[in-house]
């Protein structure tokens, strides 16, 4: 509202109220004046400004004592006036500013005086209002030396106010203004920068003011938190403000060696500071204990944006006066470092932003001293590294760490300086050796076992795309939170990625020699010192840097994996069971390395026999399991040249996926799809096949020391169980290799070259299940038609003849006795030698045979193997061995002529499995017959009734009662599941081999006991499923004996001519058998 | 207590699977040239000549060239990756490798159906002589190359009778610039041809079956030869050109089908029939080891020039031997 827009006519308005105030000077007055002052316009008031001025200004001037009030309202009036003008003349300004000032003066002590805060405020604000009022060059002016002492009273009663003061308002109003007057502020008031001599006189000006703004706001700076994060930042950004204004290097690199004379009187001369080199270094040095303090105290600031001020801070100060602050760049550094890693993002950002631009500006590298004093940083670090990581918690750690990635972003390739001395490489890997110490306490590791063989179908995951950061959990000893960990593979990433990767290699692989303690550590350092420097995951701040050039790389990942697959760094004891300790024990030296891991446990040399400790397996196992991602990251690193390192690393990755343990055949897995991932192939599978060859020399050439090489046959295993027919040739040539071998090992080894021919087998009978299921299919069809066509007996008809009967008996008596095989010698002998032309005309020349898929030459072969080793001395061998028959049978049921010669030469191991052996080698034998019963029935049948079926009957007679009598344990019992198991197969096993009449009832016998409701009720079933076969075989002699035992209808004779039939099973009243026969007759009709 | 002081035998650095046939022939093409890593070439019974890489231990080619037939003998010639392969389809094919070109570029036609495996001795960076098996039973053809002239055709004086020439041998002295040949012939006896005289300079009469193999040192001016008996004869030659039987070794086993000496001179391999690689100590013809790996006959051995050794069988393997690597 402004009214008054001429002078004349504001004059008009404010004259009565100027002379009233300069009259009476009251604060109603004042007031007054102010509200008329509202009312004019600025333009106005810019013309009359010395006019209204005066009587405020006099106000003030006149001596005596005054009321607080009114010198304030005096004070806000000025202000205002102030602020709505500006200030054109340059003894005004000089003037008003004492006078200000003035306001707060105590004559008697060096503090301000003890006034109401409301008017210190005000006053603050004056001050503030008036230099931001000075006209353009009059403020320049203003600061020639002879203001010196005024200035410097303010200044000082300012940063008093924000020291002393309790109010958080006038505090930040005082530093606010001492901004303002320190030609630092930062609002756009002000019109242009200055030129270099306006700088330079300023800064002399403000260089005696320097002693006193840094420490008292390193006062503030430093005081309690609680003050609030406002104070602590516009400290701070005083602080760097002025000491970058007058220390820039910029200025302070033309100030002339000589002082000029200044052209004022003697006492302000005194005031004035020369900024000589001395001074420099004097005040540097004063500045860093200061800086230091700040730093310090800042970093751990709770509040982040004080912590951002900081960073800005140390930008602001190692930007512009590197070299006169060159003292406390170790402290500003540290800071930045420290907070490269801070838990807020902002900080974060800001600190990598600065990072990178020092980087792009080439402070650090650029700069000799600098990188010296980085080094040096670097280096004492290093050296308390080893006792800040053993005395501080994991958030110490943390910080520690960040502290130590910090300098080695920051040093980039720098690094070296620090690295080629040995001195500190020792002290730095020694620190990073302990902390990664292990805890390998933990018992699970070593008893979890893998039982499932299927576990490597693990396929690689598209969106692994980071695999080497799945790592395996594991467990430190001197700390737990994962950060850390994370933290400590960054730093042996970034040194691996800007150090000397041969030195460091080299060094570390000393230590992994060095102690078995070292090695798990060392390891762990080689794995990540390599994906560092392939370079993929670190953020380069250093963009020149050279990388390792791949060639170098692949040479050095070559080195290392040798050294890892090693005998004696690969082979360790990681179980203690039967056999592979056995096979440990012949190699003294393993055991040697194994029982020094732990010597307190076994110090003495003298047992002959060492057990490895719990602990030193679930070292061991460790050890291979990082030595297992170790490889993956190598491929990780190594991408597709990778593969030119698979013919050597593939071997053993797939011995451990192998392994027992479940930790390390986890790991060799994931392993292998790391592999799988870097080199490009779609799946385990696909990896295998492609490198089969590189595993099959490997298989075969270790096949020749297995005595070194016991875990040979488990990588056979493993191949052959992820892989395919196309893998069929190589496999072929292979197991000439196993079957040679185990030719020459029959006793040594037998044990885990059946476990080979079990898996080849398994992995025969799969790939060529198709052609054998569907022939197997076509057979089942072709042999149950055959005994529906011939074994369907004539159906009972109801309007039944005499004639009828009799063609019925004569038919039976017919049938009974080639079933008994009274007539049938010629018959037989007939339809053998018609038989083998009938399995000739499969083969598509019955001449020149074909030569033999391989499949089937290989089968050959282990059967033949497997006929002398089922007469083995251990159990275990003979039940293995049971089941690779069983397997063969499956796989040359294809090939009759290869087929039965060798079962007919099998056969009298199998009767003397079947007959007299262990239970469970029993139950194996009954189960190889009933797959040979499946493949060549003719061929068993007279065999298995003389030589088997006599004593299975037997033996099944003579269990009964004892079952019939047991308790629900029984069915826990070996002798239970003997029994189950014949019962179970001798039905399918009668039909398959279609027996003859005189043998069926020689089954049916024994098996009739068994429907007693008396028997267990698995056994019952089983019994049933019997009687259910034979009803197919033969369903009238069925009938015969199961009525026989239970009658449940009286039978009426078909023909009045016929004698009633009276049927034992009728007169029994109360069967145990009648539920079960009433089912299966039920069945029959 | 001894037996395990004893060094385990030696086991081959790897093996070459994939060759589907038996292997009878290879040759190595040093890693030193521009074509980057070594190379092996090999021969095999069904008419195909394999490129393995020793550094993938794969096979990077295959080439077909033989209709199928049995491929007898290769060799590169040193100017350019260019190979040359014998098969028993009576054709000799120079194939030209550069730049993955798998092509022939020329051929000789042979006249002898034998065993015999050629030889040649390069003279000038394009020039080379060509000793193979000739038209008639004992002859040897001798052609300039690549002109395919015939220089001169070798055959023993009518009463002598030597057979067919089972193995060839193109040398040349280092102070003299003559040509000559070293044959083996059926009758068991070895004859050194001087080219340019078109004669037979000396002949002894060491083996009572075939000379199967035979490789010679130039510089200590001795030779050893091995036939389908049981011994080994290492003869020199003196200042008059005449062969003088130095030593005979007694095999356990016989039947011997090549035998080389390695290009540093210090040992020398023979192929056994007895399924063994034999390794002999050249100057004292000491028995340094036996390697036992193949399980059929071994049909050709071969040397690198760093010393690698390979070893081609009839079980359609090729192992390669890294021997005494720092003699």
């Amino acid at each position: 509202m402004a009214v008054f827009d001429t002078p004349e006519e504001a004059f008009g308005v404010l004259r009565p109220v100027c002379v009233q105030l300069t009259k009476t000077q009251t604060v109603e007055n004042v007031e007054h004046l102010q509200t008329q002052l509202q009312a004019v316009s600025d333009s106005a008031l810019q013309e009359l400004q010395q006019y209204v001025l005066f009587p405020l200004r006099f106000t003030l001037k006149t001596p005596g004592p005054k009321r607080e009030s009114l010198i304030q309202s005096v004070v806000e009036c000025l202000t205002f006036v102030l602020s709505s003008t500006c200030v054109k003349e340059q003894e005004l300004l000089q003037e008003l500013f004492s006078e200000l000032s003035a306001c707060l003066y105590s004559p008697n002590s060096q503090k301000p005086a003890a006034v109401s805060e409301e008017l210190k405020l005000a006053v603050i604000r004056g001050l503030s209002t008036l230099m931001h009022s000075a006209y353009g060059d009059i403020i320049l002016t203003f600061y020639e030396p002879s203001i010196l002492p005024r200035l410097g009273f303010a200044v000082s009663l300012l940063l008093g106010l924000a020291e002393q003061e309790k109010s958080k308002q006038i505090k930040i109003a005082a530093l606010k203004c001492l901004q303002v007057l320190l030609f630092q502020c930062d609002c756009q008031d002000h019109p242009r920068s200055l030129d270099e001599i306006e700088q330079q006189q300023l800064g002399d000006l403000f260089a005696s003011f320097l002693p006193g703004i840094s420490t008292a706001l390193t006062r503030v700076i430093t005081g309690d938190f609680k003050q609030g994060h406002g104070i602590v930042v516009s400290s701070l950004k005083i602080f760097y403000k002025t000491v970058c204004f007058i220390m820039a290097d910029e200025q302070l690199r033309r100030i002339s060696k000589v002082q000029a004379k200044p052209a004022v009187e003697h006492k302000v001369a005194e005031l004035m500071v020369h900024r000589g080199a001395d001074w420099v270094k004097n005040t540097g040095d004063k500045l860093a204990i200061l800086i230091k303090k700040i730093t310090e105290c800042i970093s751990v600031h709770p509040h982040w944006k004080v912590r951002l001020e900081l960073v800005e801070l140390v930008e602001a100060l190692l930007l512009k006066c590197s070299q006169s602050l060159i003292e406390s760049a170790g402290s500003l550094l540290k800071a930045l470092v420290g907070l490269v890693n801070d838990e807020s993002p902002e900080v974060q950002s800001q600190c990598n932003k600065v990072l990178r631009h020092f980087a792009d500006q080439k402070v650090v590298v650029g700069n000799r001293a600098l990188a010296d004093i980085l080094s040096e940083s670097l280096h004492s670090l290093a050296t308390s590294l080893p006792r800040l990581m053993n005395s501080q918690d994991d958030q110490g750690k943390f910080s520690t760490l960040s502290l130590f990635l910090g300098y080695l972003k920051l040093l980039g390739p720098k690094v070296n300086f620090v690295l080629n001395s040995v001195a500190h490489l020792q002290r730095l890997a020694k620190a990073l050796i302990q902390v990664l110490e292990l805890d390998v306490a933990d018992v699970k590791i070593v008893e979890e076992r893998r039982w499932n063989a299927e576990d490597l179908d693990a396929s690689p995951n598209a969106s692994s795309a980071r695999p080497w950061n799945q790592v395996q959990r594991r467990y430190f000893r001197f700390f737990t939170d994962e950060r850390v960990f994370l933290l400590l593979r960054q730093v042996c990433q970034l040194l691996g990625y800007y150090g000397n990767l041969y030195l460091l290699v080299d060094h570390f692989m000393e230590l992994y020699h060095e102690s078995v303690v070292y090695r798990k550590q060392a390891a762990m350092i080689l794995n990540e010192l390599v994906t560092g420097a392939a370079g993929l995951e670190v953020e380069d701040l250093h963009e020149k840097h050279t990388e390792t050039s791949p060639e170098e790389l692949r040479e050095i990942v070559t080195s290392i994996l040798e050294e890892y697959i090693n005998q004696e760094n690969w082979y360790l004891v990681t179980c203690i069971e039967a056999e592979e300790g056995e096979e440990l024990k012949k190699q003294p030296c393993l055991q040697a390395i194994t029982s020094s891991v732990h010597t307190q446990v076994l110090s003495s040399p003298a047992f002959s026999k060492p057990s490895p400790t719990i602990c030193s397996m679930n070292s061991n196992i460790w050890q291979i399991c990082i030595q297992l991602e170790g490889i993956g990251q190598f491929a990780y690193a190594l991408g597709e040249d990778f593969r030119l390192l698979l013919m050597s690393a593939l071997y053993p990755v797939l011995e451990k996926a192998g392994d027992q343990t479940l930790l390390i055949s986890q790991v060799a897995t994931r392993t292998m799809v790391d592999i799988c991932n870097a080199c490009g192939y779609d799946s385990l599978q696909h990896l295998i096949n492609e490198n089969s060859d590189y595993l099959v020399n490997g298989i075969s050439l270790n096949l020749r020391h297995l005595a070194l090489h016991p875990h040979t046959p488990k990588v056979l295993e493993v191949m052959l169980r992820n892989s395919d027919a196309s893998l069929l040739p190589l496999v072929a040539d292979v197991v000439q290799d196993v079957l040679t071998t185990l030719d020459q090992f029959y006793d040594k080894r037998a044990a885990s070259f059946v476990s080979v021919l079990h898996a080849l087998l398994t992995a025969l009978a799969q790939w060529f299940s198709d052609t054998g299921d569907a022939e197997q299919l076509q057979e089942r069809s072709l042999e149950e038609e055959g005994s529906h066509s011939c074994q369907t007996p004539t159906p009972l008809e109801n309007s039944t003849t005499a004639e009828h009967v009799e063609q019925f008996v004569l038919n039976y008596l017919k049938e009974k006795d080639v079933a008994e095989g009274n007539v049938s010698d010629f018959d037989n002998e007939e339809e053998e030698l018609s038989d083998p032309p009938k399995v000739d005309e499969n083969d598509t020349l019955p001449d020149a045979e074909p030569p033999l898929p391989v499949q089937i030459q290989i089968a050959r072969d282990v059967m033949e193997r497997c006929i002398h080793l089922s007469s083995d001395k251990s159990l275990k061998i003979r039940l293995k061995v049971l089941d690779v028959l069983d397997l063969c049978v499956v796989v040359l049921q294809t090939h009759k002529n290869q087929l039965l010669p060798l079962a007919h030469r099998a056969w009298p191991s199998l009767v003397h499995r079947l007959t007299n052996d262990d239970p469970l080698a029993v139950l194996r034998a009954f189960k190889v017959l009933q797959t040979l019963g499946g493949k060549c029935g003719d061929f068993l049948r007279n065999r298995f009734c003389k030589d088997v079926l006599p004593k299975l009957a037997g033996s099944l007679v003579t269990q009964a009662p004892i079952s019939a009598r047991a308790g629900p344990v029984y069915s826990h019992t070996l002798a239970f599941k003997l029994q189950l198991a014949v019962l179970q197969g001798l039905g399918p096993l009668c039909q398959r081999l279609d027996l003859g009449e005189g043998d069926l009832n020689k089954v049916a016998d024994a098996c009739l006991i068994y429907l007693s409701t008396k028997q267990p009720v698995k056994l019952q079933e089983a019994a049933r499923s019997v009687f259910l076969h034979l009803m197919k075989v033969d369903p009238d002699s069925t009938w015969f004996l199961l009525n026989d035992l239970y009658c449940p209808l009286p039978l009426t004779p078909p023909h009045a001519s016929l004698h009633p039939v009276l049927l034992r099973g009728a007169s029994v009243q109360q069967s145990p058998y009648a539920t079960n026969v009433l089912r299966l007759l039920r069945e029959l009709q | 207590m001894a037996a395990p002081l004893l060094p385990p035998p030696p086991d081959p650095q790897f093996v070459l699977r994939g060759t589907q046939s038996a292997v009878n022939a290879l040759h190595f093409c040093g890693g030193t040239q521009a074509q980057g890593c070594p190379l092996l070439f090999s021969g095999s019974q069904s008419g195909l000549v394999h490129i393995w890489s020793l550094q993938t231990r794969r096979a990077v080619a295959t080439l077909d060239g033989h209709g199928g037939q049995s491929v007898t003998w290769l060799q590169t010639l040193p100017q350019g990756p260019q190979l040359l392969s014998q098969g028993r389809d009576l054709q000799l094919c120079l194939w030209d490798l550069a730049e993955g070109r798998n092509t022939i570029v020329d051929s000789v036609h042979l006249k002898s159906v034998g065993f015999c495996r050629s030889s040649i001795l390069v003279e000038e960076q394009l020039r080379w002589m060509l000793a193979v098996p000739g038209k008639d039973n004992d002859e040897v053809q001798i052609l300039e190359m690549p002109s395919k002239t015939s220089v001169c055709t070798l055959k023993p004086e009518a009463d002598a009778k030597p057979g067919m020439p089972m193995c060839l041998g193109l040398w040349q002295a280092d102070t003299s610039l003559r040509p000559l040949l070293l044959v083996g012939y059926e009758d068991g006896s070895v004859a050194l041809w001087d080219i340019s005289e078109r004669k037979v300079c000396s002949r002894i009469a060491c083996h009572g079956e075939p000379v199967m193999g035979l490789d010679f040192d130039s510089q200590k001016a001795r030779g050893i030869s091995g036939s389908a008996g049981k011994e080994l004869a290492v003869w020199s030659l003196d200042g008059q050109q005449a062969l003088q039987v130095r030593h005979i070794h007694e095999l356990t086993n016989p039947g011997i089908a090549d035998i080389m000496i390695r290009p540093d001179r210090k040992i020398l391999a023979t192929a056994g029939w007895d399924h063994r690689i034999r390794i002999f100590h050249w100057r004292t013809m000491k028995p340094l080891a036996v390697l036992a790996f193949h399980s059929a006959s071994v049909h050709c051995v071969a040397f690198a020039a760093d010393g690698l050794l390979a070893a081609g069988s009839k079980d359609q393997r090729i192992s390669i031997w890294s021997l005494y690597p720092h003699t």
